[in-house]
This record gives C-alpha cells, structure tokens and sequence, in this order.
C-alpha cells in the first residue's frame, strides 16, 4: 500500500488497495443505478440546434466545461464534500451541500441533481447501512435535499477511495455519461464515442490537477451557452433526455 | 479618455438606508441615511410610484473606471420599505495594465421590503480587468430583484472581448426563522477574454451583450415563466442572439446573450414589469434617465 498523497494523515485512511479500486470502479460506473443515463445536460439541446453535430465540436464542448465549465466548479465542490466527510465535519458537509443546491443554474439541472443524489444515498445506504454520518444529519441532508456531488464524495470517503482517484473517477463517469448520450442524439458510432473518450484522458487529468489547486475564493464558472442550453431543453418539443 | 495608468485611485462609497413611515397616513419610503464620497453622488429621490416606492439614480462622475479603482455600495432597506435604484448612464470600463477594477454591493432587505437594483449597462473595454460583486441578505419575506446589461468590447469600433477579466459574483441569503443564513442564490461568473471563448458556441458564441435578471424571494408560478419565455419570443430577435428563463428555489433567472443591448433591455423591462404585475398589479414607472 502506498501512502496517501498529504502532508498530513487524515483521520480516516485512504486506501490504494485492489479494493479501493474495484470500489472507484463501481461508483464511477454507467451501470451506477442513480439514472445518469436519462440526462444530457443541454447536450439534446444543442445537437438539436445544430450547434453539436461531429464528435469534434462534442470534444470541444466538453473540454470548455472542463477548463471554465460547471463541472469544473461541481467537480471541486465534491471534493469537498469529500473532504468534510473524511474529517467527519457534518455541518461542513451540510454548508457545502446548500452550496451546491445555489449554485445550480437551471431547474432542469437542480433536478438532476437531486434525484441523483437522492439514488445514490439510498443506494449506499443499503450496501452499507453502517454509514459514519451521523442518523440525525443524514435526515437533515435528505430533507434538504442531497445533491449528486455531496452523496458522491460521501460514498469516496466513506470506501476511503484516494482524493485524487474520487477525482478522476467522477470526472471521467461525467464524461462517459454524456458521451454516451451525444452517440444517441448525434448520432455516432460507439467506436468513434470511445475514441473520443480516450482522446479525452489528458484533458480529464489536467482538469483534475487545476481543480485540486483550486480555493473556495476561485469557484466560478463560465456558463453561457450551458445556461441558455439547459434553459431551452426544458421547452424542447420532443425529448429523449431529461436535461 | 483617462490615462492608462492612473495615478490616483478612486474609491468610491454610496450608502443608503430606506426606511417605510406613515406620512399624512400614507405609507412612505423615506432615505434615513445616506453618504456618499467621489466620484459616487446621488440625484435627489424621486417619487413617480406615489410615496411607497422611492427612485434613486446613482451618478458616477468620473466616466468610467480604471485598473485600482473600487467602488463600495451598501443598500439598507428597514421593514416593507420599497426602494428601485438606477444609474445616470452606462458605466465603461477601460483596459488595465493588470489591476483589477471591483465593484462591491452590499444588500440588506428586511421582511416585506424590496429592493430593485436596475442599473443602466456596463461597457467592458478588451484586456479589461473588472469584478462585480453582490451580496444580498433577505430577511424572511424580504425580496431583491436585480439586472446586469453588459457589452464586452467596444463593438462599434471593431473590438472583441478576448483578453482580459471579466467576473460578476452574486450570492443572495435568506435569514432563517431559528437565525442561520441559507444560500438561495450562488452565481460565480467568470469570463477570462480569450479567442477561444469569444467564438466557442460553449462562451460567447461571437456575442459581445450578456444579460442577467435576477428575482428572489418569492415563489414563482408556472404562469410567470411561461409568459417571460412568450415575452421573448415576441421579440423580432436575430437567430444569433439566444434567452432563457428558468425557476430558482425561490426565485427565477433569466439570461441574455446577444448583440444588443437595447434588445436585452426590452425584454428585461417586460420581466420586471411582469413581476410588478404579480406583485402588485400596478405597472412600474419607467424612470427618466433611460429615456434617451
């Protein structure tokens, strides 16, 4: 076992084991039962305007939201929901998940948050019902509405999966994710999808070491065309996605 | 135009209370304090609403601002006090050799007050370097409504935004009854002027005018979006510029971007005075200043 990458040891031990792994492995899945798949985060939208039509003008988008995008801002914000979680700051966890809840752009975005959080603490609370958070603030985050990036840096924490491997792996089941719901709507090959999935493993580790670095002072994003995007799905005709 | 390294800095402050007070048996707003230091004066309050609503325009009297300078707002509105503040003119800001330009806006609104903040646009000059913020306190009850026109480059004179800073952070609380304070509302734009993100249709999309509407406090009806969505589409928009209204917890958004600036203000008049109309029923009063 390697040692975690910190100066100092949390109080919870992360693993680099095969079992931290196979965890990463399983949270990070398409297969994840949270829905995942039925979302397209404007995606519909935009193949419908024409304005995503090749796996080119996919890959672009895609690492737009990567470098000044709302996955970039999300992706830190669960890193600190993994982060209270680790150190068993319940009340931070909570702070930062009313974070997430204002910082959502749309309502269609709101709601996919949500529902995903909502399944994926269910989910984990019934593999393991002996979860570290308290009962009390576990009911608070229900009512309160868990969103997707608090319940996924929960669960990191909570299957001591390493910080930066939490990392990769949401960024990496993010794209995976909407890559797969672009080869729907585009439409593309599944080949020319994983091509472009491969392509994207520098960008994913570069956004994963900026977003490390990142302060709470530099959470922002450049959201314009995510915004309008997900805005105009919501009266879209006719929809396969539900964002 | 001013020097492109200033020596001298302004820092500006504007500071208003408004408070609600029977007058002759009428509620009336009333400013209870006000200060104010260069290059920030402000006009005396007008009154077309009838005495419940006071109008004030904020001047800035240096033109514009450069790299350094910072301006200070605070906004106090005491209980049902209704208060809609405006600006004389468009605000510029020019190029900066690397400082930061900031305006800061702080916001009180106690329970059954309401503020408007409906300033005119902001010219961002490129390889501007310029952050807004605003940060809003709603006691329960209270409600804040605000907008942001924004022209990124000078366009008239062939000049794209692409290099450069621009950053707008509004973050809106609501007191709780037990005491805490819960996010309502979190918005950390950033837009870092660059070719890419002027053209990407991700950014910019080749659109110098961004838009923001901003209304919390209040519960939103179906009715109220979809006639701010119907609202826009009556407009005879070119296909390049794109809107959308979406629903906040407690509140709702709406975001413009496109070429035109008196596009995106006559749209944002239509939502402010669709809201009036579900708040009230009575129209609001366009002020003087933007009628030029």
């Amino acid at each position: 076992m390697t040692a975690p990458l910190r100066s100092s040891p949390p109080p919870s031990q992360s693993l680099n084991s095969p079992q931290a792994l196979l965890r990463l492995l399983q949270l990070a899945s398409p297969a994840l039962p949270v829905g995942a798949f039925s979302y397209s985060e404007g995606l519909e939208t935009l193949v419908h305007q024409q304005q995503v039509t090749s796996a080119e003008q996919l890959g672009h988008w895609l690492n737009q939201e990567l470098r000044h995008g709302a996955i970039r801002m999300d992706a830190a914000l669960m890193l600190r929901c993994y982060q209270a979680s680790q150190v068993q700051d319940w009340h931070r966890l909570q702070d930062w998940n009313q974070w997430i809840n204002a910082s959502r752009e749309t309502e269609e975005l709101r709601l996919q948050s949500e529902q995903m959080g909502r399944s994926l603490l269910r989910l984990l609370k019934q593999l393991q019902p002996t979860l570290a958070i308290p009962s009390e603030s576990l009911t608070q985050l229900q009512a309160e509405h868990c969103h997707f990036a608090t319940a996924f840096g929960l669960a990191a924490a909570h299957w001591q999966i390493l910080e930066e491997q939490a990392l990769l792996g949401y960024l990496q089941s993010w794209a995976t994710n909407l890559i797969a719901a672009a080869v729907k709507l585009i439409p593309l090959g599944q080949t020319a999808g994983q091509q472009l999935l491969f392509n994207m493993q520098l960008s994913l580790e570069a956004a994963a070491m900026t977003i490390l670095r990142l302060q709470d002072e530099e959470l922002e994003t450049c959201g314009w065309g995510l915004s309008l995007a997900s805005m105009s799905h919501a009266t879209q005709y006719s929809r396969l996605f539900r964002s | 135009m001013p020097p492109a390294t200033a020596s001298q800095n302004w820092q500006g402050k504007l500071e208003l209370t408004y408070g609600q007070e029977l007058r002759h048996g009428q509620p009336t707003t009333a400013i209870t304090h006000r200060y104010t230091e260069a290059p920030l004066r402000l006009q005396r309050p007008f009154y077309p609403e009838g005495p419940q609503r006071c109008q004030s325009v904020v001047v800035h009297t240096a033109g514009g601002m450069v790299g350094g300078d910072r301006l200070d707002f605070d906004f106090r509105l005491g209980t049902n006090a209704q208060a809609m503040i405006t600006t004389a003119a468009a605000a510029k800001i020019y190029r900066s050799n690397g400082p930061e330009a900031q305006q800061n806006i702080q916001v009180h609104v106690a329970s059954g007050a309401c503020l408007e903040w409906l300033p005119q646009e902001t010219i961002v000059f490129n390889q501007a370097n310029y952050r807004q913020q605003m940060q809003v306190l709603l006691e329960p009850g209270g409600q804040w409504l605000g907008w942001e026109v924004t022209r990124l480059g000078r366009t008239a004179m062939g000049e794209s935004f692409v290099a450069g800073d621009w950053r707008s952070r509004t973050t809106v609380h609501q007191q709780q009854l037990d005491g805490s304070q819960r996010p309502l509302w979190i918005d950390r734009q950033w837009l870092p002027g660059s070719p890419e993100i002027w053209a990407s249709p991700h950014g910019l999309n080749a659109c110098p005018v961004i838009g923001s509407f901003t209304w919390l406090g209040a519960n939103i009806s179906d009715e109220v979006i979809e006639d701010i969505r119907k609202a826009w589409l009556s407009q005879s928009s070119p296909v390049t510029d794109s809107a959308g209204v979406t629903r906040l917890s407690q509140g709702l958004l709406c975001r413009y971007r496109g070429h035109s600036t008196s596009l995106a203000n006559r749209w944002f008049r239509q939502v402010w005075q669709r809201i009036r109309a579900e708040q009230s029923g009575l129209p609001a009063q366009v002020p003087r200043v933007w009628q030029h």
